[in-house]
């Protein structure tokens, strides 16, 4: 399973550094898979019902093909649904995909795994049902493949198949069956969606506005330009040579089609149980990088922030029992998934994974070498350790003193203010792209605590001309570069800043570390 | 003002998603291959109750008194369900031989036939058999003469002799001992010939899709 996934990773990351050199990091839809299946979901819906009021479940053929031909909205209506269902199916595949080369899939996450397999399954049995309401022969030959299907189940008395065989007339109930069950497997996927994100703090389900409009004016123009043909109308005596396949929805068919209808519920069953396994097989010991945060009851001061920068509502605030009137940070261990945001939040560094808390990190940083060079101090590079390692290399013979961290999320502010005060001219801090982050919102509470006085903030004693966050992507060094070029560039006009030795926080920190348990 | 490189990556960007769109587009009608060009096809379908074969007996008057008056059922009958052979032929070659029976687990339900026969397009003489296998002395259920119709009264009057009629409308709506079709049928390049059964005419009837289904 690892191999399996480091072979995923290696291919991800070749298509993130690829996208990100078009796109940039801050437009990839790469990285965006999940929200803008959400957004083809919306789009099905609106779409969807402006085509329902044309259908006619009496004449089915008929009605699709009327609206195919209404060259003003009808056609790119009808072709903006079909796209629209392609791209959520190739958008969840590569979510699914991504969740999965960064093992995102296990503990806590499974059950987002799990739901979202079932989003994507009935994803896909909803574009089934949508192609056979269109009754030409694409849908019909779905149709006979899908009853072809359903005739080995012990579930109806006469086979489905004998519906199409042509022998009579296709009844208008089968057409309304299929409406229903077109109209009823959207709806449960809202519940499957409200399962999949039940268990995140502030879900983000649609992309940044400007590539929402972006993406769904791209599929308009698309639908426009190149609307989607309607195959002949179904007819049962009729042997279609070839039928205008969607591939994207239906890339099953042709296996499906040569196989008995036995092997093929038993394909999808070892498909689907090799998907649900997943979890259970990329799972890690709770135990090193893979261990549920801790807080240290001594210092937490009840503040509430770690509740509420914590990603995955793994920590709620409960009463002491040592007296003291504040409240104390409890972390769920079945809902922390080890991301270490804690850790960053929390100003008195009484909480985060093992060995990623706050004290922990001040104690690795006061280990680390002067981040010096030839000419004088170096800028100090903080980055992810998640960051492609050719990246950071290229940053290194830059010039830059390179500082890993498993997240920046975790990063404490107060490693910043070491480092500058310490005599480094300045402090880069890169991210991954804030849509790409293994901890979902690093960041982002990154650049409030540094920028915007989040609780847990830089202190205002650093001058924050001397800090600067960045986005580090694979595929975008040169955004990286250019970042560092121009934040050494106006480090150049500052002073040089003095170097500090003895520092209050560490005094503090000391003191605090010396006396408290081993988590 | 603009870089010329950022011009280029725009551009890049532009294009790449055209080309992405347009494949996703192409890859919405794809021409997929179905059946092999020139091929016909023979189905047969259909679905009928299979004959019942029953030893009835009627009850006595004693036996009807017996029971309930709603439960007085004037004859009672044991039996089963027949079972057909299919046999296809095209231009004197076997096609398929099976043996057909009513569907469910007890094999009570209608037959639900549906076979496709690929064939080549052109004439060819079809030779079509489905045949009860189960030896009877008729081809009916065994007719049993309705018991006296005295001890019915009230709204129950009268169900004897509806109890024959019902009983004659099965035996009718059941498929006949013997099904044969024995002809020519021309198919047509990629076009399919149906063979159903006509439950008004009790026969085979060929359908072509030239004229609407019933």
């Amino acid at each position: 399973m690892r191999l399996l996934e480091r072979g995923a990773r290696r291919l991800l990351t070749a298509i993130d550094a690829a996208a990100t050199r078009l796109y940039g990091s801050a437009w990839n839809p790469v990285y965006q898979t999940g929200t803008v299946a959400v957004t083809m979901l919306l789009v099905l819906i609106a779409t969807g019902l402006y085509l329902l009021l044309f259908y006619r479940v009496g004449s089915p053929s008929a009605s699709v093909a009327r609206l195919a031909a209404d060259p003003w909205v009808g056609s790119w209506m009808r072709s903006l649904h079909r796209y629209a269902s392609d791209l959520f199916v190739i958008a969840a595949a590569l979510h699914a995909f991504r969740m999965f080369a960064q093992a995102r899939s296990w503990g806590p996450r499974a059950l987002a795994w799990v739901s979202g397999l079932v989003l994507f399954g009935a994803g896909i049995a909803c574009a089934w049902t949508g192609f056979v309401m269109a009754w030409d022969s694409f849908g019909e030959r779905l149709a006979r493949d899908g009853s072809r299907l359903l005739d080995v189940l012990p579930i109806f008395s006469e086979p489905l198949s004998r519906i199409f065989a042509g022998d009579g007339p296709v009844p208008s109930a089968f057409f309304f069956v299929n409406l229903f069950v077109h109209i009823a497997v959207p709806l449960a996927m809202g519940v499957a969606l409200w399962l999949h994100v039940s268990r995140v703090a502030r879900p983000v389900l649609l992309p940044p506005k400007p590539l929402l409009w972006t993406i769904v004016a791209a599929l308009t123009a698309t639908s426009v330009v190149l609307p989607a043909p309607l195959g002949e109308p179904a007819n049962a005596f009729a042997l279609a040579h070839t039928t205008p396949t969607d591939l994207t929805v239906a890339w099953w068919l042709p296996l499906s089609e040569r196989l008995a209808a036995g092997e093929v519920w038993g394909a999808m069953l070892v498909a689907a149980f090799v998907a649900l396994v997943v979890p259970r097989a990329a799972r890690r010991p709770r135990e090193g990088p893979f261990a549920p945060s801790v807080v240290d009851p001594r210092l937490c001061t009840g503040c509430n922030q770690c509740p509420q920068d914590c990603p995955w509502d793994a920590i709620t605030m409960v009463q002491r029992t040592d007296g003291r009137p504040t409240l104390l940070a409890q972390v769920d261990p079945t809902r922390c998934v080890s991301c270490g945001i804690c850790a960053g939040s929390c100003a008195p560094m009484g909480i985060g994974p093992p060995g990623r808390s706050g004290r922990d990190q001040m104690t690795a940083v006061r280990s680390t070498p002067e981040p010096a060079r030839a000419d004088g101090a170096a800028i100090v590079a903080v980055c992810c350790e998640q960051a492609p390692r050719g990246h950071v290399t290229e940053l290194r013979t830059r010039g830059a003193f390179v500082h890993l961290v498993p997240c920046v999320g975790n990063l404490h502010s107060s490693v910043i203010e070491h480092f500058v005060r310490r005599g480094a001219p300045g402090v880069i801090v890169f991210g991954c792209p804030p849509r790409d982050c293994v901890g979902r919102e690093g960041p982002k509470w990154l650049h409030e605590r540094v920028f915007n006085d989040r609780e847990a903030e830089l202190q205002p004693r650093v001058d924050r001309r001397r800090v600067r966050v960045a986005t580090l992507a694979p595929g975008g060094l040169g955004e990286a570069i250019a970042a560092l070029g121009a934040f050494s560039h106006d480090l150049s006009i500052l002073d040089r800043p003095d170097r500090e030795i003895d520092t209050a926080f560490e005094v503090v920190c000391d003191s605090v570390t010396s006396d408290a348990p081993e988590p | 003002m603009i870089k010329p490189f950022r011009l280029l990556r725009w551009a890049a960007a532009l294009v790449a998603s055209a080309a992405a769109l347009f494949l996703m587009a192409r890859a919405s009608a794809a021409p997929l291959p179905y059946h092999p060009a020139g091929t016909a096809r023979l189905r047969l379908s259909w679905s009928a109750r299979p004959e019942r074969i029953e030893t009835c007996r009627a009850l006595s008057q004693e036996e009807l008194e017996r029971e309930e008056e709603h439960m007085r059922q004037r004859v009672v009958c044991d039996g089963h369900f027949t079972t057909y052979n299919l046999r296809v032929e095209a231009d004197g070659r076997l096609l398929s031989e099976s043996v057909v029976r009513g569907a469910g687990l007890r094999h009570d339900r209608p037959v639900y036939l549906l076979r496709d026969f690929d064939l080549s397009s052109g004439l060819h003489h079809v030779r079509l058999s489905f045949t009860r296998r189960e030896r009877t002395d008729g081809d009916a259920a065994v007719a049993v003469a309705p018991a006296s119709a005295a001890v019915d009264t009230g709204i129950f009057a009268g169900r004897a002799e509806r109890e024959v009629v019902e009983r004659a409308r099965r035996a009718r709506a059941a498929i006949p001992a013997l099904l044969l079709l024995d002809t020519t049928l021309a198919f047509a390049p990629e076009r399919v010939i149906v063979v159903t059964f006509n439950p008004d005419r009790r026969t085979l009837e060929v359908l072509d899709g030239a004229r609407p289904p019933r």
